[in-house]
Formats: structure tokens, C-alpha cells, sequence
């Protein structure tokens, strides 16, 4: 890439979203980009490893879940803030070692049921082990300030946007690549493709649970099995297929469209937002397999046909 | 113990007619249908429907299989033609995203008419209970297993006697060779996603005489899918057995570890059975 396009990017990305708390002092604003954020996060995960290794996972809520679980007790139990949330995302990681690598063994179209089930146990078992709401401390809640929330949150999201940057550019991210278009063939290249179906996996749950530290550090309180709630598997899967499978910027895009589109009939009973998303990612999946992002080449093999 | 043991085995029947729906398109088709628990909640919610108008909920169940069958025809036609010739992975992947779109719209959908609230049918009936050998059995949970048995050989006459039930044999044993031998293929999938789709009313007057809200769908849809690996895929006399197990396990985990962790264990079971066995417990090695 040139210089100058990195310089462009960089400002875009990072300087503008940082200036955010300097010029605004609304509230709304400011928790909707966390949201963003997060969504971010989330789905950028999702993507590393459904769209780019090819093993579509619906148990993603269990590594968000435990990341904010495990980020929300050492945090009140004293530990700093940031290395609660790297805590955090370990804690996922292991999580994904014990229970995540098995799963790799299903067959290929059984993974994402089998991952569903996973999150399912995930959510009933912590919600009967901790039924209780985690708030904060007193003293947490005097000091707590909304920047810093924001800052924490865009950074993780600068940090999964470059991870997955460079993980994609990387060997690795070519045998991703690889074994999700035609894993014998890449098993029959030289590939070890068990190897890096598993790294695919701890990166996506390294992410995921980061994104768990996130949230558990934005919200003042909030039970601990809601971050192990299905929603938070459904919705990357959702906003990574809209924006584009197996693209960089695609979960961005789709995280966009989702909370534009959330924001919007925020005050009409029910999710509305959530039928037109369901509809769209069907429609997405049965005839524009490479999401929006794709949409423009589409548009120009139109064009050209319609002219030619 | 005894009594724990006969609510696990009428459950079971339950578990068994919903698994029937979901083996029936994955044996034959592969195509997975999560949607089919929230197909389920729109049933109980025609059958709640039809009882405030009067109609007894047993003999509101013609009504919702024909309104399901029809609903079936519909959603084959709009999402899952395109999907008949992918191979077999492809299918499953593309099969289970779609419906999984398809059970958010309906879930969703569902909320917004009937709003959030549990619902449920109560006949005047519906806490009736006979006393046998000491053990109580409710009058509801035998009829669904009585309703279990009749849909089960119906279905095993269907697809041995017939001549349709014998093209639906053929796709699902090699649905290209069934195609060469002049068996209109689309036309057999799409009856048997019609017809598993009206499978869903059955279990739908059921669950709407227990208690039933918009997103209790994926909780049956489970249900469903743990019994169909358990029988193993393609093996369709394999699923009410199952659901008897799992019925009988759900029951013991009960007795034993109390009621919160009752949905955990089928689920551990199911992750189990996919590791070690990736094709279903009781199932043919013929696909790998």
C-alpha cells in the first residue's frame, strides 16, 4: 500500500473516531459508537473465522459471554482495567481450547449446530450458577467515565481491524483462505488443515472475548448470563453475511447497517429492525453470497452488460 | 422415580413427533431447517386462535396441518428451490443460514402481532389426569403420545406403500440416479418440505397446551435436532425411539440434578454425538 493511502486510512479510522469525545457532549452519541464498536469487535471476530476459514459458528455468545464475565469479576475483585479485559479475552481462549477444538472434528455442515448447542449450555448453565445481576461497586460507579469507555472500545476495534489485516495477508490467512474454499484439496497441498482450523478458532475467541471485556466495561450492570445471551451469535453472523463474507471491511459495513437500521425503529414496538434484517440476510445468502460488499461489482457487470 | 419416568417417556413422544418433521427434510433433502421450531410456535398460535373461536384444540389439528402444509409450499417455492442441486454440504450450510434468517423473521414477526407474552390453550380438560398402577398419567401427554404412534405408522405406511413414498426413498438414498430414472426430484422435495413442514402442527396443538411465547421455537427446534442425531441421519424409524431416550434421560437428569439443568444435558449428549459420531449414533456409515 502507499504511504499516503495509509496516512489517508489511519485518519479515517483512528484520528477522526478519537476526536469523537472532544467535540460531542452527547451521551447518546457516544454509547451508540460503543455499540458500534463492539459490533465491530464481534463481528470482525465472527468474519476471521466464518468467513475466511469457512466454519460457520453460531456459539460465538459463549466466548463474548465468558470474556465478560471473567473481565467483570477480576475487575471488581481490584485488578486494573486493562489487564482484566486481556484476562478476559484468555479466559475465551481457553474457553475455545477445551470446548472449541472438538468441535472442529464435526462434520463440516454440523459445526454450526454444534456450536449453537454450546452457546445454548453456556447460557443456561451460567445462568444458574450466577443468577444475579453484576453491578458495580459504589466507588466504580462515582468515577465512571464515558470516554474512557469509548477509548477502550476503539481501540479493541483498531486492534481486531488490524489483526485481521494482517492475519489475512499473512501465510496463514491464505491457508484460512484455502481450507474454506476446498479443504481436501488443501489438505492434499500440504496444508494441516486441523492446525489451522484451531488457529482460526482461538483468534476469532481471543477477539471475542476482548469484545466481552468491552462490554462488561461499558455497562454499569447487567446480568451475567445476558452476554451469553443467543443474540450476541446471531448478530455477527448476521452483520458479517450482510456486509461481506470473507471481506475486511465487510463486518464494518454490515455493523453499520445494523445499528442504522436498529436506531431507526428504535421506537416502534417489537424488533422491526430485526425482521428487514432477517429478510435481507436471506435474501443476501440465496443471491448475493459476497454481501454489499460485492454489490459494486455487481452494479458494473450490469453496467457493462446494459451497455455492451 | 416412577412417576419422573413417565413424564420423561410421554415427553419423549413429544420430542419424537417434532423430530419426525426436522428427519424427514434432513434425511431426505440434507437441508436442515432451524426454522422448523418457530413453524411449531406459529401452529400453537392458529390452534389458540381457532380455540377462542370455539374449536377444540385436538380437532383444530386438521386446520394447522393444512395451514402449515400450504405455508410449507410457500416457503419452499420463495427460499429453498435454489438450494436442490448443491452438493451435500454446500446444502446443509446453505439450508440452516436460510432458515436461520427465516426463524428470526418469524420469531420477530411473531412478537410484533401476539406480542412477547407466554401463551397458552386451556381446555376445560387440560389438567384432567388417570390413575394407574399408582403412577399419574395427564390426560394431554397421553393423547400426544397416542397422536405419536398413529403419525409414526402413517408415515411408515406412506413411505413403504405408496408410490410417492417410494420416490421419496429413492431421492434420499441418490437423489441423481432417482432423477435419471425419471422421478421428478423438485417435486419430491418439495412434498416432502410440505409435508414436514405440516408435521409441525401436531406437536404445535401440543406445545400450545402446555405454554408456548414467540422465541420458544429454537427451544424445540433443539429437541428436535438432538433426537434426529441420536437416531442417526436418514434413519427415520431410529427418531421415536430416541425421543423416548432423551425423554427418559431429560427425566433422570431431573431426579437427579434438579430441574435448571434439564435443556443441558440433551444438549451435552448432542455435542458428544457430533464429536464422536459425526454421522448420528444409530446412522448408516454409508455417508463417509
Amino acid at each position: 500500500m502507499k504511504g499516503s493511502k495509509k496516512i489517508w486510512i489511519s485518519t479515517f479510522f483512528v484520528v477522526l473516531p478519537a476526536l469523537v469525545p472532544l467535540l460531542t457532549r452527547s451521551e447518546y452519541f457516544i454509547n451508540l459508537l460503543v455499540m458500534f464498536f463492539l459490533y465491530v469487535i464481534l463481528s470482525l471476530s465472527w468474519n476471521l473465522q466464518g468467513g475466511f476459514n469457512g466454519q460457520i459458528s453460531l456459539g460465538h455468545s459463549a466466548f463474548f459471554g465468558i470474556g465478560a464475565l471473567v473481565t467483570r469479576l477480576l475487575w471488581i475483585n481490584k485488578t486494573p482495567i486493562l489487564l482484566a479485559v486481556v484476562g478476559g479475552g484468555l479466559s475465551s481462549v481457553i474457553l475455545a481450547v477445551i470446548v472449541g477444538t472438538p468441535c472442529l472434528r464435526m462434520k463440516r455442515g454440523y459445526f454450526p449446530i454444534g456450536t449453537l448447542g454450546l452457546a445454548i449450555i453456556a447460557q443456561i448453565t451460567v445462568g444458574n450458577i450466577l443468577p444475579v445481576p453484576g453491578s458495580l461497586p459504589r466507588e466504580y460507579i462515582v468515577g465512571y467515565s464515558l470516554s474512557s469507555r469509548y477509548y477502550l472500545a476503539l481501540s479493541v476495534a483498531v486492534l481486531g481491524l488490524m489483526v485481521v489485516y494482517y492475519v489475512v495477508r499473512s501465510r496463514t490467512g491464505m491457508a484460512f483462505v484455502a481450507i474454506r474454499d476446498d479443504e481436501e484439496a488443501a489438505e492434499a497441498i500440504g496444508i494441516k488443515t486441523f492446525r489451522y482450523k484451531v488457529k482460526a478458532l482461538l483468534l476469532s475467541s481471543l477477539l471475542a472475548g476482548l469484545g466481552g471485556g468491552v462490554f462488561s466495561y461499558h455497562q454499569v450492570s447487567y446480568y451475567y448470563q445476558s452476554p451469553f445471551d443467543l443474540s450476541w451469535s446471531f448478530l455477527p453472523t448476521l452483520t458479517t453475511f450482510i456486509g461481506g463474507l470473507g471481506t475486511i471491511m465487510g463486518p464494518v459495513l454490515g455493523s453499520v447497517c445494523f445499528l442504522a437500521l436498529n436506531e431507526l425503529f428504535a421506537f416502534t414496538l417489537g424488533e422491526v429492525h430485526l425482521v428487514i434484517f432477517g429478510f435481507t440476510f436471506i435474501l443476501i445468502v440465496l443471491f448475493v453470497p459476497g454481501g454489499l460488499m460485492s454489490i459494486r461489482e455487481h452494479i458494473q457487470t450490469f453496467l457493462s452488460r446494459a451497455i455492451s | 422415580m416412577g412417576q419422573t419416568l413417565v413424564f420423561g417417556i410421554l415427553n419423549g413422544a413429544l420430542y419424537g413427533i417434532i423430530a419426525l418433521g426436522i428427519a424427514l427434510v434432513f434425511g431426505v433433502m440434507k437441508y436442515l431447517n432451524v426454522a422448523h421450531g418457530a413453524l411449531i410456535i406459529v401452529g400453537a398460535y392458529g390452534s389458540l386462535f381457532l380455540f377462542r373461536l370455539g374449536i377444540d384444540p385436538f380437532a383444530s389439528i386438521p386446520f394447522i396441518l393444512i395451514l402449515l402444509f400450504l405455508g410449507g409450499i410457500i416457503l419452499f417455492k420463495a427460499f429453498f428451490t435454489r438450494l436442490v442441486e448443491f452438493h451435500e454440504g454446500e446444502k446443509i450450510k446453505n439450508s440452516l443460514l436460510i432458515s436461520f434468517g427465516l426463524m428470526l423473521v418469524i420469531e420477530n414477526l411473531a412478537t410484533l402481532i401476539w406480542t412477547g407474552d407466554e401463551r397458552s390453550i386451556t381446555p376445560s380438560y387440560s389438567g384432567v389426569t388417570f390413575q394407574l398402577f399408582g403412577l399419574r398419567f395427564p390426560l394431554i401427554g397421553l393423547s400426544g403420545g397416542v397422536l405419536a404412534l398413529i403419525l409414526i405408522s402413517a408415515l411408515h405406511l406412506f413411505l413403504s406403500r405408496t408410490y410417492f413414498g417410494k420416490s421419496v426413498r429413492a431421492v434420499s438414498q441418490d437423489h441423481e440416479a432417482a432423477g435419471l430414472m425419471g422421478i421428478n426430484v423438485r417435486r419430491t422435495f418439495l412434498a416432502s418440505f410440505a409435508i414436514s413442514v405440516s408435521l409441525a402442527g401436531i406437536p404445535s396443538v401440543l406445545i400450545g397446551l402446555q405454554s408456548f411465547s414467540p422465541t420458544a421455537g429454537i427451544q424445540w427446534f433443539n429437541k428436535g435436532i438432538i433426537v434426529v442425531m441420536l437416531s442417526g441421519i436418514g434413519n427415520i424409524y431410529g427418531v421415536f425411539p430416541a425421543g423416548l431416550f432423551l425423554g427418559i434421560i431429560e427425566a433422570l437428569s431431573v431426579f437427579f440434578f434438579g430441574a435448571t439443568y434439564r435443556e443441558v444435558t440433551g444438549l451435552v449428549v448432542f455435542v458428544i454425538i457430533l464429536i464422536l459420531f459425526p454421522t448420528g449414533l444409530l446412522g448408516s456409515g454409508a455417508e463417509s
